[in-house]
């Protein structure tokens, strides 16, 4: 047995699986726990022998930029072992996803609470950004909420470094809901900007406790997007006109977002404004973002432990039956298939899968590898 | 309303000057009437609680260091504290410094008589410290925002601890005192306008509060409006019930059960309404109870001092690389368009060429596998 090996076998052995969670077509989830601690962990385990071309994409992905970032706000990967064919995963365990807490109408939010976690959200945004990382997923359910009520972004399975010129990056990523209209129009070049537009939309949705721009197909989330913040001119955003995919899609008028959100401070339409601006160079960074008088203004943000939390309990219902890449993208700590009930119900969910599909698979083969 | 008051006292505590105005020796007076006095003087100062009380130390043993007085031979004793932070009773107090300032008996420094607080720790350096503290935090109040980077502020933070702890030792006294002097005439503004800028904060605070007791007070008031036209609705349906009996000729029986069941739909209709609000107050009134636990703290753009030291490198407007070309030729503005800032490429260069330059190397293998027990073997052996 060669060091290597061995060094392997006893990286096994810290690590103790537990029951099955979840499975896709890539991996499969376990619940597990560190045998000298006790300490419960998400093991996942991904497929190696079955892949033509070698090891899934997003697996690499993700192990290569999570085991760089480590922050309050991030998911850690703890470890990362083989065992036989396969590659394993180790990953904290977090019980909910800021989805989950949407959805549950038993919970009230309140300005604080929101406040809480969008600036735990741009916190995360900023430590993956200031180290080069694009994560290119961000919606509510991959931002996950461990146990003491902090929120932690997941599932780097599409995340790419940025800011290396001469690269051409796909368009085809961030589920279309939270995707910029930039990327819509299929730009192959763009940058952190395409994250804050997520978390913009993320925080609308916050607010309004359902999603902010639901479009059915790419061509309607471009539409849904005009029609609640105006169709942008040349001025709004200079050379959109040029990008590759882009498409005329009608006129409409800006609405001013205080008609949807009435409640909402000044200041909070103000950062909410400043996310969802359509010239990319001109949308807030996540770093001017923590600088926005909207957290320093009272109430102060919830502190994490007080936040609402899920009141669904782990319960052992049956897996619902999904396609593998939409499971692969949303089991970052593996929790997700069991609450498949909560999952979100799509107009067309069909739809949405087959396009999803698409991004995964134009990410395999066409994507030029960034290093 | 008192209690209102109570939390505004408490949020100006800081500003309370320690040793003698006339009205927070009433406060004092007012709220701690279990200490018995002796003295006809009103002793004020002394550490302030939340409520803006100031509990006193109460101990069996007590005796006067003075005249060796104790709690047997004098149940109604009470020990004062000076400002040279030795304890006398009461009675010393008042034969020794009614007739004017004299020396303190135990160490000779002139002593004041209403100079003497009340004493709240049982341990007189802990007494001493806090006092300190309150009085160098007054003044020492400049904030993150005031620096222009951690550095900076920690500079400054690690300055106030050293003034402090040199008036807490007494080590250097008159140069310590003299850099309080210096630091005071320096930034006199800024410590005026950071006052103000607490001050606000307590306002706002207390404007919150105000508008919470209103919602609360609002919510009790629709609530029992509900539960008066409930009322009403019944004793409506009970005299429709006797009308319809008195005039109509069907079955007593029949026409009771469909008035009952028209009642019922009704209060179905109108509670289903409501419970959504109540449930909704519920919940809210148990997350305020709950925050009473864990205070919220203000929120901190950045938690770490990654851009503290943003000094290392300069970012020029333009660079002639040959990697970013394309970038900046960029003749269809498609690069544009799509929000690409070749900036960032050029930062990135910078700051990867500039990382590691301040931190000193591991010193040894332990310590590397120390830092990261999760070593990723795989990238190692790579």
């Amino acid at each position: 047995m060669d060091a290597v090996e061995k060094a392997n076998t006893e990286r096994q052995r810290r690590w103790a699986k537990d029951s099955k969670v979840g499975e896709g077509a890539y991996a499969v989830v376990y619940r597990g726990r560190e045998v000298a601690t006790g300490r419960k962990v998400a093991i996942k385990k991904i497929k190696v022998g079955q892949f033509k071309d070698g090891l899934d994409m997003s697996a690499i992905r993700e192990v290569k930029y999570l085991r760089e970032l480590r922050h309050q706000n991030v998911i850690e990967l703890l470890d990362v072992f083989s065992s036989k064919t396969n590659l394993n995963l180790v990953l904290e365990f977090l019980d909910s996803d800021l989805e989950m807490i949407i959805k549950d109408r038993s919970l009230v939010f309140l300005p604080a609470d929101i406040k809480s976690w969008m600036a735990m959200t741009f916190r995360g945004l900023e430590f993956c950004h200031r180290n080069w990382v694009l994560h290119r997923d961000l919606k509510p359910n991959n931002l996950l909420i461990a146990s003491d009520g902090q929120l932690k972004i997941a599932d780097f399975g599409l995340a790419r470094d940025f800011a290396d010129p001469g690269y051409k990056m796909t368009c085809q990523v961030i589920t279309r809901w939270y995707r910029p209209p930039e990327l819509l129009f299929g730009s192959r070049y763009y940058s952190s900007a395409v994250d804050v537009w997520s978390v913009g939309t993320i925080f609308a949705e916050l607010m309004l406790r359902i999603p902010y721009l639901p479009g059915e197909s790419d061509m309607d989330q471009l539409k849904t997007i005009f029609r609640a913040l105006g169709t942008p001119t040349e001025e709004d955003w200079p050379g959109h006109t040029k990008l590759p995919d882009y498409v005329p899609v009608g006129q409409f008028p800006k609405t001013p977002l205080r008609d949807l959100f009435t409640a909402a401070s000044a200041d909070t339409l103000n950062l909410l404004s400043k996310c969802l601006v359509y010239e990319p160079r001109k949308r807030i960074t996540a770093r001017e973002a923590l600088f926005h008088p909207y957290f320093t203004a009272l109430p102060y943000p919830t502190h994490p432990s007080k936040l609402p939390q899920c009141t669904t309990q782990f319960s052992g219902h049956p897996l619902e039956e999904v396609d593998g890449n939409v499971e692969m993208n949303s089991t970052g700590p593996g929790v997700k298939a069991n609450n498949s009930r909560l999952k979100r119900k799509l107009s067309s969910p069909n739809d949405d899968t087959k396009t999803r599909s698409i991004a995964r698979r134009l990410d395999f083969t066409k994507h030029t590898p960034s290093s | 309303m008192a209690n209102r008051s109570n939390v505004g006292g408490w949020l100006q505590g800081k500003t309370v000057r320690k040793g003698g105005i006339a009205s927070t020796n009433s406060h004092t007076r007012s709220s701690t009437p279990q200490v018995q006095s002796t003295s006809s003087t009103v002793f004020g100062g002394g550490v302030k609680d939340a409520s803006g009380r100031t509990s006193e130390f109460f101990s069996m043993d007590d005796q006067c260091p003075v005249c060796k007085s104790d709690r047997y031979l004098n149940p109604k004793l009470r020990l004062l504290v000076s400002a040279c932070y030795h304890k006398m009773c009461e009675s010393c107090i008042d034969r020794l410094f009614t007739l004017g300032p004299a020396p303190c008996p135990i160490c000779n420094k002139v002593l004041r008589k209403l100079a003497f607080t009340p004493q709240t720790f049982e341990d007189l350096g802990v007494e001493k410290e806090v006092a300190i503290r309150r009085r160098i935090t007054k003044e020492f109040n400049k904030r993150r925002e005031d620096f222009p980077d951690l550095r900076a502020y920690n500079d400054y933070l690690e300055e106030v601890e050293d003034i402090t702890f040199n008036l807490i030792y007494e080590i250097d006294l008159s140069r310590t005192e003299a850099r309080i002097q210096a630091y005071r005439a320096e930034n006199a503004a800024l410590i005026e306008r950071n006052i103000q800028r607490e001050e606000a904060y307590a306002q706002a605070l207390k404007e919150q509060e105000d508008t919470e007791r209103r919602e609360r007070e609002y919510r009790a008031m629709e609530l029992r409006r509900e539960e008066e036209e409930e009322r009403e609705e019944r004793e409506k349906g009970r005299r429709e019930i006797i009308d319809k009996l008195e005039t109509s000729d069907k079955n007593a029986a029949k026409v009771i059960a469909k008035s009952r069941a028209n009642a019922l739909k009704r209060s179905t209709a109108r509670s289903t309404s409501s419970t959504i609000l109540q449930s909704n107050a519920k919940l809210l009134r148990s997350r305020a109870a709950r925050s009473t636990t864990v205070p919220d703290v203000p929120h901190v753009p950045l938690q770490d001092d990654w851009y503290a030291y943003e000094d290392m490198f300069e970012l020029k407007a333009g660079y002639q690389d040959f990697m970013s070309e394309a970038v900046r030729k960029d003749r269809e503005g498609i690069m544009r368009g799509g929000g690409y800032k070749v900036e960032e490429a050029w930062e990135r260069a910078l700051r990867c060429a500039v990382a590691g330059l301040d931190l000193a190397p591991m010193a040894s293998s332990t310590s590397v596998t120390d830092f990261d027990s999760g070593g990723d073997i795989m990238m190692a052996s790579a």
